[in-house]
């Protein structure tokens, strides 16, 4: 099982890599979620943050990536019948399934360096990380939670094939609740509980604390269960949406 | 024991199309469909397009589930258990689809390999084997985007090969092939028929069941039709002769005036260039001939030949009851 993970881990990103269309949103998206972010906190913000509010366009792109990106990767499965051959393979499709998210995820580190560099050189951002290891640390825990919470919405499109459009919904949504846009104090208190069980929010707190001096490794442990508790999650979730799409037969697209 | 068995499976798709006033469609693909395939056995499902073919595939691949009736494969359930079928069966399918293109063959193959568990320490070397039976070796490392149709479909054998399943599907093989590919790849399929492979193979092309195939069963309408050696059921019409007669600009009119001719038990035309090949059916054998060129006075006739009956004849026979 290990070995098709790394094996489709490779496989997806290689695909990723070699489409000019997601080579090009990669290169826009980061400079358009960069720019909002640095004129929402306005030209007279602290350089904090500005590099909080860089951070924040940067986990936005990893989430957009995964749920947008993702919903795409599972509908060209379809499309290019492969969706059918991972179904009938006999690893479970948790397994197949995680790879592709977390490949989407990753593709999203990308976009963190492109925020960086864009927020560094068009608005003067400083580009300094307090604590490198614990920032590495908080990438990779936030790539895996962010790629497994996707996974859960992944599994409706084994049943759904207009569930790419549930993924394009739930951007926002997500971005709102964590606290990618605005500051969560100027946010309902009603959204708090939403916002605690989203990667995202612990993802950028992670980040924004090992970027700018903090303690970053109860973030990190919190990316890391949640992490776990989304795969228990999700697991079930594609065996059920995997038994109806069998029954009906909605796995191919014509 | 039979290596697959499909005893009284029925399938029906219902959908709902509209936003308001939905109204449900249902469409029964298969009808009471039961066979059953030997060990080592290749096995051909014949059939018109939509007749059932590819959905009685789907079932016994786990991909689909019966709405009745069972099927079991090497004696387990593929609705039931398809964790115990999975790693049974190599499922291949005709077309283009079905391949990572941006990927090279290679990279597709050492994929698959892991998705369908192939132990790491023979993962080269079977994958090296299969390049060779399908004869992409060479071509390995280009990505798959740019494989002719035929280098594709080979490149599909050796992922359904990988994990050296004891039972193969194989769902019209040689669709969209040039008759050299299309010839190559039914030289694998009896390479792996020897090898003592069972194989459910689907088809439209007859002469391709009557070459590979020890039984074949049709399906016409979702519904098995006939079902035994290829011979018995050219047997079943072996008491006509096949007249056929090469026209240019045959109607409508003429054929239907050819259909109502007596003695005659069926008639399919086939476009050939520009000309049209009417292939007559009777039991009344060369005497035939000359009130066929009646009917057809005043049409350019090319060339009228009389000859046995072949499985074609046969499938078409079966098929127009339906």
């Amino acid at each position: 099982m290990i070995r098709a993970f790394a094996s489709g881990l490779r496989v997806h990103l290689v695909q990723l890599l070699r489409s000019p269309f997601d080579i090009i949103g990669m290169l826009v998206w980061p400079i358009i979620f960069a720019s909002i972010a640095y004129y929402l906190i306005g030209v007279d913000g602290s350089p904090g943050l500005l590099l909080s509010a860089s951070l924040g366009a940067a986990v936005m792109m990893m989430w957009s990536q995964v749920i947008v990106g993702s919903g795409f990767a599972l509908d060209n499965q379809r499309i290019q019948g492969t969706l059918e051959l991972l179904v009938a393979a006999p690893v479970p499709l948790a397994v197949l399934f995680a790879p592709i998210m977390i490949a989407s995820a990753m593709f999203g580190l990308y976009g963190l360096l492109v925020t960086l560099v864009w927020g560094r050189f068009a608005f003067g951002i400083p580009f300094r990380i307090d604590d490198p290891v614990a920032f590495a640390a908080a990438t990779g825990s936030s790539i895996v939670a962010i790629g497994l919470l996707g996974m859960i919405a992944a599994s409706t499109f084994v049943l759904y094939r207009a569930a790419f459009y549930l993924g394009v919904a739930l951007q926002y949504p997500v971005y709102i609740a964590c606290g990618l846009i605005v500051p969560f104090s100027v946010l309902p208190g009603w959204l708090d509980p939403i916002s605690w069980l989203l990667a995202p929010t612990w993802g950028l707190r992670g980040l924004r604390e090992a970027a700018l001096g903090g303690d970053p490794w109860p973030d990190i442990g919190v990316c890391l269960l949640l992490s776990a508790a989304y795969f228990v999650i999700a697991v079930p979730c594609l065996w059920g949406f995997e038994r109806l799409a069998r029954g009906r037969a909605t796995l191919k697209l014509a | 024991m039979a290596a697959i068995e499909v005893d009284g499976v029925s399938r029906t798709f219902r959908s709902r199309p509209g936003l308001f006033k939905r109204r449900t469609i249902e469409v029964e693909a298969l009808r009471d469909v039961s066979f059953s395939i030997e060990a080592g056995e290749l096995f051909g499902l014949l059939g018109p397009n939509g007749a059932g073919k590819t959905t009685t595939i789907k079932i016994l691949t786990t991909l689909l589930l019966p709405t009745s009736g069972s099927a079991r494969v090497l004696g387990f359930d593929p609705a039931s258990q398809p964790t115990k079928v999975r790693p049974l069966i190599g499922y291949v399918f005709g077309g283009d689809r079905g391949l990572y293109d941006r990927l090279s063959g290679l990279d597709n193959l050492g994929y698959f390999a892991d998705v369908y568990r192939v132990p790491v320490r023979s993962k080269a070397a079977r994958i090296d084997e299969l390049l060779e039976l399908v004869g992409l070796r060479g071509r390995e490392r280009e990505r798959v985007e740019t494989y002719s149709r035929g280098m594709k479909q080979r490149l599909h054998i050796a992922r359904g090969l990988l994990h050296d399943p004891p039972v193969l599907f194989l769902d019209e093989p040689t669709i969209g092939l040039d008759p050299v590919g299309a010839r190559e790849l039914r030289e694998t399929v009896a390479t792996l028929r020897d090898a003592g492979k069972t194989i459910l193979l689907t088809t439209h092309y007859m002469f391709e069941a009557d070459a590979l195939c020890g039984r074949v069963a049709v399906i016409a309408g979702g519904r098995i039709v006939a079902q035994g050696t290829p011979s018995l059921l050219k047997a079943g019409i072996a008491d006509r002769t096949v007249i056929e007669v090469e026209a240019y600009g045959v109607d409508d009119a003429a054929l239907d005036r050819i259909r109502a001719l007596e003695g005659v038990s069926a008639v399919t035309v086939e476009a050939r260039d520009q000309a049209q090949a009417i292939l007559v059916q009777s039991r009344l054998g060369a005497q035939l001939i000359q009130p066929l060129l009646n009917l057809l006075d005043g049409v350019s006739v090319s060339s009228v030949t009389a000859r046995e009956p072949t499985l074609e004849d046969a499938y078409v026979e079966l098929v127009g009851r339906e």
